[in-house]
């Protein structure tokens, strides 16, 4: 045979594997694709267009331009509230959840009974459903009948309203917080536990004391799981919905029955438990306004590019890959 | 030619008539099964149920499924999901805007018009409130009306005669009926001014004022109107005497609303402001406390206004895109405008029969504590809150402005209440859309 | 060990281990105390939730509402009264319908996605890849709206989607970002060699994925799954918006949340239902502990 017809033969069967190829990726990738336009990619956009109609679901979208954006920036009462409560998760929620769970790995890393008992303690709340975990927490930090504020009674202190006081709401939201970091302490303890050994030693030698073995070993060799930890937070804070919305309902639902009809409810006490995504629901959901709750979600598309990106871009400066598995 | 124009004639009058037939008060032939929605729940859904289980059986060809615990959330979720029953009912007129304005629960009027029914059957009030722009989507059933509760016992204890009628009396009062324990907890509390503390709003309280919300073209005007203040700092001096914070732990630390533990019921508050249903609860939980009833006290400068209440009411209506229109009509229908139907659950229920017929109808049982508010009802100064496009979220924001007021945070109340009056106007242009009047 | 006692002098050639001096002996002594000290307190104020909570799940609603803290007597009926007085049945059935179907198509559309991203090579992969983790980070919020709008208005047959649970469930059988990561990540970690030697062997793409990269991979699926059937179980937003006017079809997220309004809250029966609703996450944590802190390290060592 001549040559000429082998490699057109080998072209041609080669141009085959490769569209074979192809279209195997694509029957893999079909169902991501599939979901990714249907369920993200359209819905983002049909967002973007609702951001500049009226809708109200019962009629179809009018067009209003920029309105929504106008009431968004300037008029609505509630809006900047909602974004303070919710940078305030970020700035203070977070990193007091990365550190404490940090915190908590390295101190059950250094016990030297009971590490499975202490890990299982620290973990068990992570378990809880969310809505159970802030239901007993509003229960237990009632400022008359709650057992905390009963027991510091006994030890003579005024116990605070916990989350009846607009002071102390968010900070009893941070306690909830906290008692769930179990999650995150664990991932902590492994990466601490692979932190290898000769690092320690070698710095032991150096004449290391132990918070300077934190500090200059154990940090940078985990820095990565340390950004996944503020990464996943900063997440959740963005989206933070369920605890704040069950917790102002029962709360205030202590108050009054009438609360539940007027849903004055949300936020309460004096909207300092009002995040954005709180406000978002609301406003799309009780009030009828589709159009505007879409403009609201363009604002917290764009804050969450903002926020991821820099945290991202700032990690460089902190985060050392060398010995991650990549 | 002249015996086409006569068949013409008689065909149109067959039409008519038919027409006529169809929408009349007799429900289609065909079983139809309708499912209507309700706010009542427990107790009080039980006697809705008996009233309804009676049209049942006086309209064998109907079937009537009652879904109580409904509240203005549910009502809009399913309507925008197409999901909605044949008839709807809200506990309150506030949504009233939205649900007219947007068509979600459609016009009565022409069925109104076809069963010849008018609108001058229902009192002034409650026309107000059900209908918006002209279109009325909604008739009352039942109304509600506020008033004070007061306890006899702890009155006598604390050497006072009779109820007070006005702010001043009231503060008094509350002042020398107050008990607190040693460490300055209220025990007893005389009265509970707390915006969000059971029935206290501030919609419910600004008629004792004579206050008023908008001007004619719709423009807010609590800053314009000296009414807002003056109730304002009244309350705010009454809350500051107690103590914000022992305030919160009281309510923190009483029984629920509508529990058997009802801070006033179980003799935790000794007088209350709250709304005519409270006459069944007490009956039902606590048949042995001695209390009265009386209209609220009003401004010390009005006293004209004395017997007046803030009026508010159950609501009926029909979704749109149900499929047994008729049925549906028939049956709110009996509900809203049937003597018989309204005095058994104004008995139930107790509270106020809301056409004039029912109201003198021999079938209601006299009892002197729910005479009273039906007195309210009728009083010729008792107002509602405005209807808006904006919903409930009009008065709520209203409510958030008092409950910042009342913790201290707003530091200049006039300027507060000017922006408040800019927020408002704002809402209710966003919630109608640019472009609309 | 003959010569390695305390009291022996040091020899050239034997290594003694000589017990520090008392000073440095104590104040290790105390430093081990200090840190278990505060890791045992620290585990009372995890626990210290779950006691009141049971506490208060085993008192008169009188009680509750009281400032008494312990259960005086022991209303053992509360657990029982869960399920009398609410659907409490109803509730555990939706929700594990959601959780089971959730996972299983978490699972089954996840692990090809994840295969194509780690094994297969494709121009534009890497890129795609960064779009999953941007998918990600996105709070749900931001598309809630047109996805409601989208259901609301999707009638097949006259079905009504909105009021039920499958607006919730469909999505996770299309993939879902962080499993597609979590399991990425991890059939990178496959050596090739295995693949190579399936596809010497004629083994198609599919077949290898089937049989031997699943076979591998057991620990990342059950990990994905166990993170699946958690977080669907927990969820609380999504069934919200979609059932939270339609009482029969909700999870029992919602039902907890909504248990003070059918009964005034009555706290000691919210409380026991919320024990009920935390103990069979927590007895499948017991019995698989090694699966969840294995799933767990693998999130974030691996990430």
């Amino acid at each position: 045979m001549s040559s000429a017809v082998l490699t057109v033969d080998r072209r041609r069967a080669r141009r085959r594997a490769a569209w074979r190829r192809r279209g195997l990726v694509l029957l893999f990738l079909a169902p991501w694709l599939v979901g990714f336009t249907v369920f993200f990619a359209y819905p983002l956009v049909t967002s973007a267009y609702l951001s500049f109609t009226h809708y109200d679901l019962l009629s179809p979208p009018r067009w209003v331009g920029f309105a929504n954006y106008h009431y968004l920036f300037r008029e609505d009462p509630q809006v900047w509230t909602a974004v303070k409560n919710t940078l305030w998760l970020i700035v203070v929620l977070v990193p007091l959840q990365v550190l404490f769970a940090f915190g908590l790995a390295v101190m059950v890393t250094r016990a030297r009974m009971g590490v499975g008992i202490f890990r299982t303690i620290f973990y068990l709340p992570a378990l809880a459903p969310p809505v159970a975990a802030t239901l007993g927490f509003v229960y237990i930090l009632n400022p008359v009948t709650g057992p905390v504020n009963t027991i510091l009674g006994h030890l003579g202190i005024q116990g605070p309203l916990w989350f009846q006081d607009p002071h102390w709401a968010k900070p009893s939201l941070v306690g909830l917080g906290l008692w769930g970091v179990g999650t995150v302490m664990v991932i902590f303890l492994a990466a601490v536990l692979d932190v290898p050994r000769q690092l320690y030693e070698s710095s032991e030698l150096d004449g290391a004391g132990s918070w300077a073995r934190l500090r200059w070993v154990t940090l940078p060799t985990i820095s990565p799981v340390l950004l996944f930890a503020v990464v996943l937070g900063v997440i959740q804070a963005l989206q933070y919905f369920t605890q704040a919305y069950v917790a102002a309902g029962v709360a205030s639902g202590q108050a009054s029955q009438a609360a539940d009809v007027t849903a004055v409810s949300l936020g309460y006490p004096l909207d300092s438990t009002l995040f954005y995504p709180v406000l978002l629901y609301q406003h799309g959901f009780t009030d009828f306004q589709m159009g505007y709750a879409s403009a609201m979600a363009m604002l917290l598309l764009g804050v969450s590019f903002a926020v991821t990106l820099v945290i991202i871009v700032n990690s460089r400066k902190w985060v050392h890959y060398g010995g991650a598995t990549r | 030619m002249r015996r086409m124009r006569w068949a013409a004639v008689l065909a149109c009058v067959v039409v008519v008539g038919a027409s006529s037939a169809a929408g009349s008060d007799a429900a289609p032939a065909a079983p139809t099964k309708l499912t209507i929605w309700v706010g009542w729940s427990a107790r009080e859904l039980g006697v809705f149920k008996q009233v309804v289980a009676e049209y049942d059986k006086n309209n064998p060809n109907v079937t009537v499924n009652v879904v109580g615990s409904i509240n203005d959330n549910k009502i809009v979720a399913a309507i925008r999901a197409g999901a909605a029953p044949d008839v709807v009912s809200s506990f309150n007129s506030y949504n009233v805007g939205t649900f007219c304005g947007s068509g979600g629960w459609i016009n009565l009027a022409p069925l109104m018009a076809q069963s010849h029914i008018s609108a001058a059957m229902f009192p002034p009030a409650t026309r107000y409130y059900t209908q918006y722009n002209g279109v009325r989507c909604a008739l009352p059933l039942l109304a509600d009306t506020y008033g004070l509760y007061y306890n006899k016992d702890l009155f006598a204890k604390a050497g006072i005669k009779g109820p007070p009628k006005t702010m001043s009396e009231l503060a008094a009062d509350a002042k020398k009926l107050t008990v607190r324990s040693s460490n300055g907890k209220i025990s007893v509390a005389g009265f509970d001014p707390f915006i969000g503390f059971y029935e206290n709003t501030p919609e419910r309280w600004i008629t004792s004022f004579g206050g008023k919300w908008q001007d004619a073209k719709g423009n807010a005007i609590l800053a314009q109107d000296p009414a807002w203040t003056k109730w304002l700092n009244w309350h705010k001096s009454l809350v500051d005497w107690y103590g914000y914070s022992n305030l919160v732990k009281f309510q923190a630390g009483v029984g629920q609303e509508f529990s058997a533990s009802n801070a006033f019921e179980a003799g935790k508050l000794a007088m209350n402001f709250d709304g005519e249903w409270r006459v069944a609860f007490i009956q039902a939980e606590h048949p042995n406390l001695n209390y009265a009833t009386a209209p609220m006290p009003v401004d010390d400068a009005h006293p004209e206004l004395y017997g007046q209440g803030y009026i508010n009411g159950t609501i009926i209506g029909i979704p749109k895109n149900g499929k047994n229109t008729a049925a549906a009509w028939a049956l709110v229908k009996y509900l809203t405008t049937n003597s018989h139907a309204l005095a058994e659950l104004s008995n139930g229920l107790r509270n106020v029969p809301t056409t004039s017929a029912s109201g003198r109808s021999p079938e209601i049982k006299p009892d002197a504590h729910f005479a009273t508010f039906i007195k309210i009802f009728n009083n010729m100064h008792s107002t509602t809150s405005p209807i808006t496009a904006a919903g409930v979220s009009y008065t709520n924001l209203v409510q958030q402005f008092a409950t910042k007021w009342q913790a201290g945070q707003v530091k200049n109340l006039q300027a507060g209440l000017t922006q408040l009056d800019k927020q408002l106007d704002a809402l209710v242009s966003q919630a109608k859309g640019p472009g609309v009047p | 060990m003959t010569s390695a006692t305390a009291t022996a002098t040091p020899d050239a050639t034997t290594f003694v281990r000589r017990k520090p001096p008392r000073a440095v002996r104590r104040r290790r002594l105390l430093v081990i105390v200090a840190d278990h000290s505060l890791l045992i307190a620290l585990a009372i104020a995890f626990l210290a939730p779950f006691i009141f909570i049971a506490f208060t799940a085993l008192m008169s609603n009188d009680q509750a509402l009281s400032a008494r803290m312990w259960p005086h007597p022991f209303e053992w009926s509360n657990f029982t009264d869960v399920f009398t007085k609410a659907p409490f049945m109803t509730w555990v059935g939706n929700t594990l319908e959601y959780s089971i179907l959730a996972t299983i198509g978490v699972v089954v559309s996840s692990v090809p996605v994840a295969y194509a991203f780690a094994k297969l090579h494709w121009r534009g992969r890497d890129a795609m890849f960064i779009v999953v983790l941007v998918a990600l980070m996105l709070p749900p919020q931001v598309t809630v709206v047109p996805l409601y709008v989208m259901w609301a208005k999707f009638h097949p047959f006259g079905f009504n989607f909105i009021g039920t649970l499958w607006p919730v469930i469909i999505p996770n059988w299309f993939g879902d970002a962080f499993s597609i990561f979590l399991l990425r990540q991890f059939f990178l970690t496959i050596p090739d060699e295995y693949l190579d030697a399936a596809r010497v062997d004629g083994c198609g793409e599919v077949r290898i994925l089937v049989t031997v990269v699943t076979r591998l991979a057991k620990p990342a699926i059950a990990a994905v799954a166990l993170f699946s059937f958690l977080y669907t179980f927990n969820d609380f937003f999504l069934p919200l918006l979609y059932t939270g006017e339609n009482s029969g079809h909700w999870v029992l997220s919602i039902g907890l949340s909504e248990f003070r309004s059918l009964h005034q809250v009555q706290w000691n029966l919210t409380m026991a239902a919320t024990l009920l609703v935390m103990a069979p996450v927590i007895i499948v944590f017991f019995l698989a502990q090694r699966a969840f802190v294995e799933g767990v390290t693998l999130t974030g060592v691996k990430g």
